[in-house]
């Protein structure tokens, strides 16, 4: 059986309080296992944004549990540690640093967590070449194209062996093609045992996962996992 | 389209036997249609009636080989710089079922919306599968690309379905 990297159980988030209170999620429960692809599509305000963020330690529930590689994250209290060693993530907009070089932009996380900057460098060069962006380790983000900039923002969340990889709209606004080419990455990665979480509103991108989860109102409508009947 | 603009693309490469034509129809539309040989050789026999095609003398297998005419390769012509109207497809059945569900009672028509939604999703699961999988050709290729852009324009709408009949409802 594989492995469940991250878990939700019965997660809510209410952000406010009393009448004002927005409730954001109201009790989702999800698993993502190592090697799997689970997209999350909805509209604007279903949750998607926040449930993402729940996985990865960026915010913490109002109810229920988060489990990262068997750690209840309530009793994890240095969550940043966490999000550099154990989890990536992949925005739409790729924050990379500008004045950085890509290889530089791929180290700084590990260079963040205390590793030598040769040792750095090495391991950068290597999740570069995953990527097939050997050739443009040293130059800068506006010296390379939109979609080798948004492979080096992949390159930055795999780096350090993370299991885990949240991906917000990673296809932002690349072309159909390039969009492919992201899809195609993040689906090598999850064959090389990591798991991801995909959130997107592009259903051709969403044709790419294991299973398509459907959010609404912040509850789970429905989901590609069990076949029906279809009656076209 | 017809079958028989497609047999005479095919034949337009060079004369052909009825079960070739058969199985290069198919790798060049990745089986989305899938032909009998029945069909295939009803096709032939209208469009040497036509002046479309010719055939040769039966082999001792009892083969026999077609050639496209002059006439035959004008209108593969004509049919390529023409381009395809709307109004030739055929209706589509969903647009119909949701039209349907929204003027009768008692259907819970956001029900069928979703249905549908999670269906069309496992067929482009089933396509983008089929793209990856890498064993497809040029022609191949497109046609599932084809699909893959009908099925995601088929979810945008059923999107937009449910955001109008929300408001309406609210």
């Amino acid at each position: 059986m594989k492995q469940v990297v991250v878990s939700l159980h019965d997660v809510a988030r209410v952000h406010g309080e009393g009448e004002a209170a927005v409730h954001a999620l109201r009790g989702v429960s999800l698993q993502v296992a190592s090697g799997e692809l689970v997209a999350v599509m909805g509209p604007s305000g279903s949750g998607k944004s926040t449930l993402l963020n729940l996985a990865g330690g960026l915010d913490r529930p109002t109810g229920g549990t988060v489990t990262v590689e068997g750690v209840d994250l309530a009793t994890v209290k240095d969550l940043a540690a966490l999000r550099r060693r154990s989890v990536g993530y992949v925005f739409q907009d790729l924050n990379l640093i500008p004045s950085l070089t890509a290889a530089e932009n791929v180290m700084l996380p590990r260079e963040l967590d205390g590793v030598r900057a040769h040792d750095a460098r090495r391991g950068a060069l290597e999740v570069l070449g995953q990527v097939g962006l050997a050739h443009v380790a040293d130059r800068f983000p506006d010296e390379i194209s939109g979609g080798q900039r948004q492979r080096v923002a992949i390159a930055r969340s795999l780096v350090g062996e993370r299991r885990l990889i949240l991906a917000d709209e990673p296809t932002g606004a690349l072309d159909t093609p390039t969009g492919d080419e992201i899809l195609e990455l993040l689906r090598s990665r999850c064959e090389a045992g990591a798991a991801v979480l995909l959130v997107t509103h592009e259903s051709r991108y969403a044709g790419w996962a294991d299973r398509v989860v459907f959010l609404r109102d912040g509850l789970i409508a429905d989901t590609t996992a069990a076949p029906v009947e279809s009656a076209r | 389209m017809s079958i028989r603009h497609g047999l005479l693309a095919l034949l337009s490469q060079g004369p052909r036997y009825g079960y070739q034509l058969r199985a290069e129809f198919e790798a060049s539309t990745g089986a989305t249609w899938p032909l009998n040989i029945g069909q295939v050789y009803t096709t032939l026999s209208r469009m040497e009636r036509d002046g479309l095609v010719a055939s040769g003398e039966e082999d001792e297998q009892g083969r026999v080989v077609y050639t496209v005419t002059e006439a035959g390769r004008a209108e593969m012509g004509r049919w390529f710089s023409t381009p395809v109207a709307q109004s030739d497809r055929p209706r589509d059945e969903l647009v119909i079922k949701l039209a349907m569900a929204v003027t009768a009672k008692d259907v819970d028509v956001g029900k069928v919306v979703q249905r549908q939604r999670t269906a069309t999703m496992r067929t482009l699961q089933e396509l983008t599968r089929a793209k990856r999988a890498g064993s497809a050709g040029p022609a191949q290729r497109l046609v599932l690309d084809s699909m893959i852009f009908q099925a995601e324009a088929e979810q945008r709408w059923l999107d937009h379905c449910e955001a109008v009949l929300k408001e309406a409802g609210a």
